[in-house]
């Protein structure tokens, strides 16, 4: 086997991990995320190209040592418990895990087991990430997600009865949504107990086909999104990112690390690494991706090396959408004076009330978080 | 074939637009073997790729025909053909300058219309014979009598020989060349005498330059000669004289009477002026041949190219356009949204579409051209008067004594069931009526003045609309009078921005000021501030509306770590921004200029 090792990851140092399912039980109009609709033969095929791929990402002997792991998708939940069973060991002979590593699983509700709990619980899932999307039955109609509220509320149930962390995915600005409808959804996943939610506004996305035939009725998602910053504050929840809300200290460590610019790898069809230096792209084809692998060649399709100011301007953009900010002492020692005099230049002659009184950080307020693409795009170099 | 110049006719066709000048332009060189079957398209002589689309003629164009006529002699017919336009009035001037007569084309279903009345008082103020035509014939609702009648009764003509013709049909065309023949007196002949040539058009060749249209008064042209342009006083040796057949045909020699072009390495618009007379340089004439009246624009607006660093090539191709269009005028212009163009003047609003259309069609051009505006007479208190091509030519309001606009006298054709409609569209223009009589117990002739801004804007469409089409009118100029008019500034962010002011009569500034605040206030995209929009006269501020600061604007969804498409997002977004304009604090997008400056037609609710 061919070993094209691009990854420059010190054996001790712990890192990211992101592996991605590619498996749906049907396609949602709206999602741009890569995956099929799965045949058996095609889940097992790909759990062993997996395994391929890890191949290439470490020697056996330093096996990479993982502060968390994001097991997301696609569908996870798709994959059968016996199927899962052999993730795990995939997993577990490649990597090895700090003793406090969080590891969340994506799940759907409609194909999330018992069994498949009692897995993760016996593995090392502290984290399930549940898609909820809405528990207005209009909406998921409307979504054609292949679930409804019921099934949702069972689920949540059954993840809080493991005594697993339940986070919860919501969209807004779906077709013809009302604001009492969100403010029921953010409520009754508040009382089963989510301790973490991600909030995403429907975004027509090229090549999905609400992409090329909007639905209609879209409404319009500002007073969604300002709802759920109220109501989440008052319900003690913390915005600590554009689209994350969370319990004290209940928040994802998986995607802060994405957005600190610290180093992750990525693994299965679409996937993306980061290695500190270069980024990377799996090909979003699992057919390509197990030939490539099968015949020895890293899935890697993509891959930038950013330096000086384009660097600069990403890592920052990471930081403004967290409430942490970008932290000026170390700005200016990454970059110099002159870049920190540059990028307080392009912020300048904003409304004040768009950063959040932070000593020694530039961070984006509640408003500010609402226009964070104006005030990003400002950083473009 | 060389005739006598007792058997050559000079002459054109005029007509009411889509009364069908070009259609039986097309029979009469079918009819004369000028054009073999084989060539014959529909309406040959519109050469131009635009005439044909819009099925309107632009340029004159010559051409010459051969007739055996039934006396058995040969004859050498010139006929030019004439723009139908009332913006193109001056070209029609032009072509009649260098007719002995017309044919009067009358559509025998429509009767007399506004432009045929207005052509053929050009014709008969130019001393010209005329022979009335009336055509379609062969159509069910066809009326010759009434046609006929309303020749006699309208415009004045005695129509007891009128032609009933059919172009269409190939009816009456025999008559209509014989009756060319016996009634169109030869040219004015003076064989010997020193060379005069009125140059009536002219084009430009990228190979051979300028070439001039010419119509030989006196004496003979050859190639070869040294010819001298009287008003500019500049010396050629002639390469290629000929006919048009349609074709460009070089011949050795045109004599008094006879119409064809002229080429002799003329590189320079300059150089050769439409309405110059050529003469000789061995043997001069005395004095040139009535010259014309220089015409002035009376429609402004500005052309500016979308890529800006077409403005030379604009440059060039606005000089082409104006050896082929000789009433366009262009000066520079900068404006502080559109970067570098010209402020263009035109004799009317199809003038300028033309125009357009053309720099684009012919040149490749891509360009933007802003709202049209009148030229205004601004007198200043110190007594001086100010030509304003502009709004932003206005001096401060403080300093103004008065201003004046152009005035033009309308003369609508009207049936008599919309009348009402029509004279409520002009009291709403600010026009002042001047007159009414009946035609016909159905249709009447209406007249109006009107000030030329208010009609240059739309009052065509409002006028179809408000008659399902079954008005035509006419106009002409009746000078400047003092109006009470008002600039109107436009401030964004307490910043005056040039490209959206306007005049306006003081009564209308109000709702004018307070459309295109509404009309900015859609296109300007929120800031992450409370923008103020605000119109004013002088200091007073009669409009003002505040622009929402952005409330959300948030790129949500992070795809599995996919961090370069976001930043790829970013940077595309903001390269789409790359092309705004600073006002003050405020970016504005150059869409939301061309989106405000190219809509005229939004101008009225």
């Amino acid at each position: 086997m061919r070993r094209r090792n691009n990854t420059r990851l010190e054996p001790t140092s712990p890192v990211s991990l992101y592996v991605h399912i590619p498996f749906c039980r049907s396609k949602c109009p709206y999602c741009a995320f890569y995956s099929v609709i799965p045949t058996p033969v095609e889940v097992t095929a790909f759990l062993e190209a997996l395994e391929g791929e890890i191949g290439f990402l470490s020697k056996s002997s330093d096996r990479p040592l993982l502060r968390t792991a994001y097991i997301g998708g696609g569908t996870p939940t798709l994959l059968s418990p016996a199927d899962w069973e052999r993730l795990i060991t995939v997993l577990e002979s490649a990597f090895s895990f700090l003793p406090t590593a969080e590891v969340t699983v994506e799940a759907n509700p409609g194909s999330l087991a018992r069994e498949h709990l009692a897995l993760w619980k016996d593995w090392r899932v502290s984290r399930v990430s549940l898609g909820v999307q809405s528990l207005q039955d209009e909406d998921l109609l409307a979504m054609g997600r292949p679930h409804d509220s019921r099934q949702a509320l069972e689920s949540m149930a059954e993840i809080k009865g493991k005594g697993l962390s339940l986070s919860v995915d919501l969209l807004f600005g779906l077709p013809a949504q009302k604001l009492q409808g969100w403010s029921d959804t953010l409520r009754r996943v508040l009382d089963e107990g989510a301790e973490h939610l991600s909030i995403y506004e429907l975004t027509l996305e090229d090549g999905t086909p609400w992409g090329s035939h909007p639905p209609r009725d879209l409404a319009a998602g500002y007073p969604f999104y300002r709802w759920a910053q109220y109501y989440l504050e008052k319900k003690g929840l913390l915005q600590y990112e554009i689209a994350s809300f969370s319990k004290p200290r209940r928040w994802c460590r998986h995607n802060v690390a994405y957005w600190s610019g610290a180093p992750f790898l990525g693994i299965g069809p679409s996937a993306w690494g980061y290695d500190g230096t270069v980024r990377t792209g799996n090909v979003a084809d699992l057919e390509r991706y197990r030939w490539l692998i099968e015949k020895g060649i890293r899935p890697t399709l993509f891959s930038e090396r950013l330096e000086g100011k384009r660097r600069a301007f990403e890592l920052s953009v990471l930081a403004l959408r967290t409430r942490w900010g970008i932290r000026i002492q170390e700005y200016r020692r990454l970059w110099g004076d002159q870049m920190l005099k540059d990028l307080q230049d392009s912020l300048e002659g904003l409304p004040p009330c768009l950063f959040r009184k932070a000593p020694g950080r530039i961070a984006l307020s509640k408003q500010g978080m609402r226009v964070g693409n104006t005030i990003w795009e400002r950083l473009v170099p | 074939m060389k005739v006598p110049i007792e058997r050559i006719r000079n002459f054109c066709i005029i007509a009411h637009v889509d009364h069908g000048k070009s259609t039986l332009a097309d029979r009469l060189l079918e009819a004369t073997t000028t054009v073999s079957a084989r060539e014959m398209r529909e309406q040959i002589l519109d050469t131009l790729e635009l005439e044909r689309e819009r099925g309107i003629t632009i340029k004159l164009v010559p051409v010459q025909m051969k007739y055996r006529a039934s006396d058995g002699l040969d004859y050498v017919l010139n006929l030019i053909d004439t723009p139908g336009h009332v913006d193109f009035t001056y070209e029609v001037s032009r072509s009649l300058a260098a007719c002995e007569g017309a044919l009067l084309i009358v559509d025998a279903a429509q009767g007399v219309e506004a432009q045929t009345v207005a052509n053929a008082y050009l014709a008969v103020d130019q001393g010209l014979e005329i022979i009335p035509v009336i055509n379609k014939i062969d159509l069910p609702s066809a009326q010759p009598e009434q046609a006929a009648k309303e020749i006699e009764e309208v415009v004045g003509l005695d129509s007891s020989e009128a032609i009933l013709a059919s172009a269409k049909e190939g009816i009456g065309v025999k008559e209509i060349l014989e009756a060319v023949i016996k009634k169109i007196p030869p040219p004015f002949k003076d064989r010997v005498g020193p060379l005069q040539a009125l140059v009536f058009d002219s084009t430009y060749n990228n190979f051979r330059g300028v070439i001039c249209y010419i119509k030989v008064a006196n004496g003979t042209l050859r190639t070869g000669d040294m010819v001298t342009f009287m008003a500019t006083r500049r010396s050629f040796q002639v390469e290629e004289i000929g006919i048009f057949g349609p074709e460009m045909r070089p011949v050795d020699e045109l004599g008094p009477g006879e119409v064809g072009y002229l080429i002799c390495n003329i590189k320079s618009v300059e150089e050769a002026r439409v309405g110059d007379t050529v003469t000789s340089q061995r043997n001069p004439a005395s004095t040139p041949l009535p010259g014309y009246r220089k015409v002035k624009p009376v429609v402004f607006c500005g052309f500016f190219p979308i890529e800006r660093d077409e403005y030379p090539q604009l440059r060039d191709s606005l000089e082409k356009l104006q050896m082929n269009d000789a009433a366009l005028f262009f000066e520079p212009e900068t404006s502080t949204a559109l970067g570098f163009g010209f402020r263009c003047g035109f004799l009317g609003l199809l003038h300028m579409e033309i125009a357009k259309e053309r720099l684009n069609r012919e040149f490749g051009v891509d360009l933007v051209a802003t709202v049209p505006n009148v030229v205004y007479q601004v007198k200043t208190t110190s007594g001086e008067i100010i030509e304003a091509h502009r709004p932003s030519d206005f001096p401060e309001a403080s300093l103004i004594e008065e201003v004046l606009e152009p005035f033009i006298k309308v003369t609508g054709f009207v049936p008599a069931e919309y009348v009402g409609k029509v004279m409520q569209l002009c009291q709403d223009r600010r026009g002042v009526f001047l007159g009414m009589d009946y035609i016909t117990p159905q249709r009447t002739r209406l007249v109006y003045e009107l000030p030329l801004a208010e009609f240059i804007i739309d009052f065509h469409d409002r006028l179809k609309s408000v008659t399902r089409g079954f008005a035509s009118i006419d106009y002409e100029h009746s000078g400047f009078k003092v109006s009470n008019l008002v600039k109107v500034d436009i401030l964004i962010g307490g910043e005056p921005v040039d490209a959206f002011c306007f005049v306006s009569h003081a009564d209308q500034a109000y709702h004018r000021g307070q459309d295109v605040v509404r009309k900015l206030k859609e296109i300007i995209p929120r800031q992450l501030f409370e923008v103020s929009l605000q119109a004013a006269i002088g200091k007073r501020v009669i409009v003002r509306q505040n622009v929402k600061p952005l409330r959300k604007d948030v790129l949500a969804k992070c795809y599995g770590g996919d961090i370069t498409r976001k930043r790829k997002l970013l940077e595309k977004q903001k390269e789409g921004k790359k092309r705004m304009k600073q006002i003050g604090r405020i970016s504005l997008p150059q869409e939301a200029f061309l989106a405000f400056l190219k809509s005229g037609d939004e101008e009225e609710e």
